[in-house]
């Protein structure tokens, strides 16, 4: 496998999103590639608790600290639509990521269930490899 | 002329705290109907749920199969917007065969104009999954109805999100024509200009996104000078308007600027689209803003019916304007685009 320079994880503030992207980080400290911290923002965040675009979160601060990843070397970033879509669309210009990591499951997954499953969405449509993180 | 209207009125079990989409939206709309005082032209079509068949036209058996497990397993939330519960797939089903209980009406009376008060809403629904507040896809489910009739239909969509799950359903269809105008960006965030539609559908897919603080006048322009040029060459037999009202500038869930009126305006343009009486309906999509919303669809159907409604004024002189330029070049680009890719594909 080529190296890798450019990683992409879904966050959505859940505990599962924190482990994808503990994981994530892990990885990009191991191979010294850069971290795309995606977050989708949905129709109800126009109505408060949305994140910042411009404020990254403390919880994604306090992990890439504790991984060791320099602020320089991760981006966060926030788009308009569903998670799937916006973890997708990371693995095309111009974050080119060439690993998609994603949480088994986020906000409000029932287990045992497919709905709505992001992470089962993203596996099928991905054209990059995919790492689904499991819950702690 | 009559109204023929389908509401959905046992949808207090589809409900979760707090959530803006809520069951008092149909209460909403229907006091908008009742505003209009139609007496006798106003006529309630049959309640009908929406069988396997008809819901497998535009979706998934998997994901039906998945969605009526998830509802009657007690349901939850599906994604950070959308939830369901025990009674949702009963209720979807219900706001799914709506629309097509009052197009049969409007074919046997062969004259009205249709109003699908519904709850859940639909256009976000896509062919296997649920999002955006929606699980089954109204709208596309009557306009595969009227497909398989023979018929040619034009969905306008002038909710204030794009709808992603009619695009996608009918991306390829060359009997549906799907034309959205949208805030943009917003989610869902597709609906760019350069989406056009699939390879036997080039150019039956119209999108017109719009900027924040957008007003009524580049509503009616985009509608003017991009969609109703498009309508015209596709030649549609039936329209269905996907009617969102969240893009009234009270409406808490974006930053679109229009008013009561603005919305009389639209109706009354999309009207002339329409070949023949009875062949036009409208099914409710957003709209969470109770005050809004009933005066909004009083002045849309008031615009069909030439009921009197008055409200607020027109709105003009916010941003887009002028973008709607950009607007037709760009698709008009994405268009020419794809037809030489077809071409060549052609060739080789």
């Amino acid at each position: 496998m080529n190296q890798v320079t450019s990683i992409a994880v879904g966050f959505d503030g859940s505990v599962e999103s924190e482990t994808a992207l503990r994981w994530a980080a892990g990885m990009a400290h191991e191979s010294g590639a850069s971290l795309t911290v995606v977050h989708a923002s949905g129709i109800l965040e126009r109505l408060g608790s949305a994140f910042d675009p411009d404020v990254v979160p403390e919880a994604v601060e306090s992990i890439m600290a504790q991984e060791g990843i320099d602020p320089s070397r991760y981006h966060w970033v926030i788009e308009e639509g569903d998670a799937c879509s916006a973890l997708l669309a990371c693995a095309s210009p111009p974050v080119n990521a060439q690993v998609l990591v994603v949480g088994s499951r986020g906000h409000g997954k029932r287990p045992g269930t497919m709905i709505g499953s992001v992470s089962l969405e993203v596996v099928q449509h991905a054209k990059v490899p995919v790492v689904v993180v499991p819950g702690s | 002329m009559v109204l023929i209207v389908n509401e959905v009125f046992d949808d207090a079990e589809h409900e979760s705290p707090e959530h803006p989409e809520r069951p008092g939206r149909v209460q909403a709309a229907m006091a908008g109907v009742a505003d209009l005082h139609l007496g006798e032209d106003l006529v309630v079509a049959p309640r009908h749920s929406a069988t396997r068949a008809e819901l497998l036209r535009v979706h998934a058996g998997g994901y039906l199969d998945e969605l009526g497990a998830y509802c009657y397993g007690g349901g939850g939330d599906i994604d950070q917007d959308t939830y369901a519960t025990y009674d949702s797939w009963s209720i979807a089903t219900l706001s799914a065969g709506a629309g097509l209980s009052v197009v049969a009406e409007l074919q046997r009376r062969g004259e009205g104009v249709g109003f699908v008060a519904a709850r859940p809403p639909g256009h976000h629904a896509l062919k296997d999954r649920a999002m955006g507040f929606c699980l089954l896809n109204n709208v596309a489910v009557t306009a595969a109805a009227l497909v398989n009739q023979g018929e040619r239909v034009a969905i306008i969509d002038w909710d204030v999100h794009h709808g992603n799950g009619t695009q996608q359903i009918f991306w390829d269809e060359p009997n549906v024509l799907y034309a959205s105008m949208h805030q943009w960006p917003l989610f869902p965030g597709s609906g760019a200009a350069s989406e056009v539609g699939g390879r036997s559908a080039l150019g039956a897919t119209i999108n017109v996104p719009l900027p924040e603080g957008a007003t009524g006048d580049a509503t009616r322009r985009a509608l003017d000078e991009v969609i109703a040029p498009a309508v015209d060459a596709f030649g549609p037999t039936w329209v269905l308007v996907s009617a969102g009202f969240d893009a009234h500038r009270l409406d808490p869930m974006a930053d679109l600027c229009l008013s009561d009126a603005d919305y009389g305006d639209l109706a009354a343009r999309v009207s002339r689209f329409v070949d023949g009486p009875g062949r036009l309906a409208f099914f409710l999509e957003g709209g969470y803003e109770f005050g809004a919303l009933r005066a909004s669809v009083a002045s849309t159907l008031s615009a069909v019916l030439d009921a009197g409604f008055s409200g607020e004024p027109r709105s003009n002189g916010g941003p887009g304007y002028e973008q709607i330029n950009r607007v037709k070049t760009q698709r008009l680009a994405a268009i020419e685009s794809w037809t030489r890719e077809y071409e060549k594909e052609g060739q080789s």
